[in-house]
């Protein structure tokens, strides 16, 4: 594929032209340029605005695409599945218990191996309603083959949806696609971003050709018939499996390749900031991490030496890279909004998953966890204690792995 | 591409059949004839969109075959209605940019009864809202969810009986819910083109009703009864047979709404008695005479509103 990509005008990154969008605009704005052919639309906050933001563009003929309004969020995920099958570049996306009401039909998008790209705005699950902001929708969805990318900033969100097309449509992937933006942190917040222009979007990106469509053109096509487990139920399975172990490599040459057409460069799976020298590191995802740094950086000027990891993947789960950046580390604390109730030890989604890359290495660091749940936004001061609780792990054993530091009353 | 005109005879159904061998429908299938019909009306430049069902579950799984010629994809139990406006809007998109050759493909929707009148009603209303053209949706009653084990669905008929509403000591009747009207739903969608019912019997309503809704220029739907011999404890070679009856016995009515506007196809006259239609199947073994009785008055009933509605030209809820 990457035979086919021509070279970079220079022009391109002379001039950056600043815009302020908040995440759902340039989230948007990125499907605008990825010329999406069918978008479908049911609305759930925070992610609404992105929906909002692309049929007031086509509406005003700014690009050509069929939003289709779905009957609910299963629809509105089958509707782009089936649409994808035909060979139309498809966008969706939802929040919250929307993504729960969907979610046979967010499973056999990747089941099915449909490049389908969705975007998150993260939400806490009823009940009670609450808008506040929860990792745990998104975290249901770990398992069945969507590829999930986290982003940090709105420029990252912009550039993310482009990367994301690029990766679940190449050949060696075919998988669909969760950009994730933080509900309100970013979905709803303005900042300046440099565009993806047309022309770049257009060169970065080849156009989406399925292998097999359900058109006529391409002869009877027959896609995703019953069949007896014994027939073909393991080696289905395992295509699906090795999809997401090619989509590392994937993942790797497409941001390459951004950072050629654009200037932008992102490390592909893991930002590591200050951990050359760490014995004491904060671990997580997302807008927060922007807090995060800025205590790692208090505490530095303080010479402590502590660094921060931020996973832009959480599937495929880049475990290498992270094993890579840990190394030295005395103690680490995991900074998550996911849960899962009655787990090992009270911990929650994502130091699941830390956890377990961490049982490979012989010099375990202490891993804590710090549990932000129900929605209440968290300030810096919680994630200062959550360094300062790292720094002491080291030195007196902790009674217990998870502490919920948002909470009033006693953390039982 | 030229559009498929109507049927005048059997002789000019073509002989070529889009819905084949390499599959494992029972013997007498109703909906596997239905399936063959429907195809061979529809022609080659077809997609169907299968959602879960007994039509998706008997057509292939001991066997990697397909039994369809055509594109096929499946869809989940609830997501028939969705599914199709995907495709229909890919198709319509990719053609309005120049991505692909504009055609005229025809996209239908095989969906049971549990699939389009139970979990997926919602889906099918929100597809007739919508203006894709050669968008067809069959609802293929077969009253009940027929390959989980025959349980009731939201248009098995009263008195039947099925594992979920079995005959018993203190309710003898079986079912007692009243068969839901798919096609006066679909009806009251100010979109929707074209609404008929049909069944097996006569095969030509069946095919004719297809290519007219294909071209009507908007969304539709046939609510088509295809008996089921494993659900209904009917010989399998009474399948056919026991459509013709549901017409004759006036259980179910054949019309049709082009554009609004009610026709009704065929007037049982004189009109059999309910009784020869049920007695064939095991499923109504159980009812008392009385019962059975009841059931004749009350399509009696009915039957006042399909002639005013033929009257009037015009859909008057029978209800």
């Amino acid at each position: 594929m990457s035979s086919e990509i021509k070279n970079i005008p220079p022009v391109a990154i002379e001039k950056p032209k600043f815009k302020v969008w908040n995440g759902a605009r340039a989230i948007a704005e990125a499907v605008k340029v990825a010329d999406v052919d069918v978008i479908s639309a049911y609305p759930i906050r925070p992610y609404t605005g992105i929906m909002n933001a692309l049929a007031s563009m086509i509406a005003n003929g700014e690009f050509i695409a069929d939003v289709v309004i779905a009957d609910s969020e299963h629809s509105q995920f089958e509707i782009v599945k089936h649409a994808s099958a035909v060979g139309a570049r498809t966008f969706v996306g939802s929040s919250g218990v929307g993504l729960a009401y969907a979610a046979e039909a967010i499973i056999v998008t990747a089941l099915s191996q449909l490049p389908v790209v969705g975007a998150i705005g993260t939400r806490a699950l009823d009940d009670p309603g609450n808008f506040g902001m929860e990792w745990s929708d998104v975290l249901m969805f770990r398992d069945y083959g969507w590829l999930i990318s986290w982003a940090k900033t709105v420029q990252e969100a912009h550039d993310m949806t482009l990367v994301a097309y690029r990766v679940a449509e190449d050949k060696r992937v075919l998988l669909p696609h969760f950009v994730v933006l933080d509900g309100a942190a970013l979905t709803h917040v303005a900042t300046p971003i440099v565009p993806v222009t047309k022309e770049q979007a257009t060169d970065f990106l080849p156009p989406y050709k399925p292998p097999y469509r359900i058109d006529p053109i391409d002869g009877p096509v027959t896609k995703a018939q019953h069949i007896a487990p014994s027939l073909i139920g393991p080696e289905q399975r395992k295509l699906v499996d090795v999809a997401t172990k090619r989509a590392k490599e994937v993942i790797v040459e497409a941001w390459k390749d951004f950072a050629t057409y654009t200037g932008r460069e992102y490390p592909p799976f893991i930002e590591a900031i200050g951990m050359e020298d760490a014995d004491f590191a904060l671990i997580g995802m997302g807008a927060y991490m922007k807090d995060i740094e800025i205590v790692a950086k208090r505490m530095r000027e303080k010479g402590v030496k502590i660094g921060t990891i931020r996973l832009r993947y959480v599937r495929p789960f880049p475990a290498e890279d992270l094993l890579r950046v840990i190394d030295g580390v005395k103690a680490a604390g995991v900074i998550e909004f996911g849960y899962s109730f009655g787990s090992p030890f009270g911990t929650g989604s994502l130091y699941h998953e830390i956890a377990t890359s961490l049982y490979e290495t012989n010099t375990r660091p202490e891993l804590l966890d710090f549990l932000f749940l129900g929605g209440r936004e968290p300030k810096v001061e919680h994630f200062m204690k959550a360094a300062e609780m790292i720094i002491e792990s080291v030195h007196k054993k902790p009674q217990k792995k998870a502490y919920w530091l948002t909470l009033r009353g006693e953390d039982i | 591409m030229i559009m498929q005109s109507e049927f005048k005879s059997l002789r000019e159904i073509p002989p070529i059949d889009y819905y084949t061998a390499g599959r494992r429908t029972c013997a007498g299938c109703g909906p596997a004839i239905g399936y063959r019909l429907i195809s061979k009306a529809a022609g080659p430049n077809t997609i169907f969109i299968g959602p879960t069902g007994c039509m998706y579950v008997a057509n292939a799984h001991q066997f990697l075959t397909s039994p369809y010629s055509v594109p096929w994809h499946h869809t989940q139990l609830g997501g028939g209605g969705a599914a199709a406006i995907g495709i229909a809007s890919a198709l319509r998109t990719l053609m309005l940019k120049g991505k692909r050759k504009p055609e005229d493909i025809n996209v239908i929707v095989m969906g049971g009864d549990g699939a389009m009148a139970d979990i997926g009603l919602s889906g099918l209303s929100m597809g007739l809202s919508y203006d894709y053209q050669r968008l067809l949706y069959i609802v293929y009653d077969n009253e009940g969810y027929m390959n989980t084990g025959v349980q009731a669905s939201s248009t098995t008929p009263w008195g039947a009986t099925t594992t979920f509403t079995p005959s018993g000591k203190v309710k003898p009747l079986g079912n007692t819910r009243y068969k839901k009207n798919v096609a006066l739903i679909a009806a009251s969608h100010p979109n929707v083109k074209y609404v008929a019912t049909a069944t097996l019997w006569p095969p030509l309503d069946l095919m004719n009703k297809v290519v007219r809704a294909l071209n009507s220029g908007g969304p539709s739907v046939i609510h088509a009864l295809f008996p089921c011999p494993k659900g209904w404890f009917t010989s399998p070679a009474d399948t056919v047979m026991l459509s013709k009856l549901a017409v004759e016995t006036g259980m179910w009515v054949l019309w049709e709404l082009i554009e609004g506007q009610f026709k009704l196809n065929y007037r049982p006259n004189p009109r059999k008695h309910v009784r020869e239609y049920l007695s064939l199947q095991g499923r109504f073994r159980h009812l008392k005479d009385e019962d059975i009785d009841k059931m004749d008055k009350m399509i009696e009933e009915e039957w006042f509103y399909w002639n005013e509605s033929a009257k009037q030209e015009k859909l008057i809820l029978p209800y």
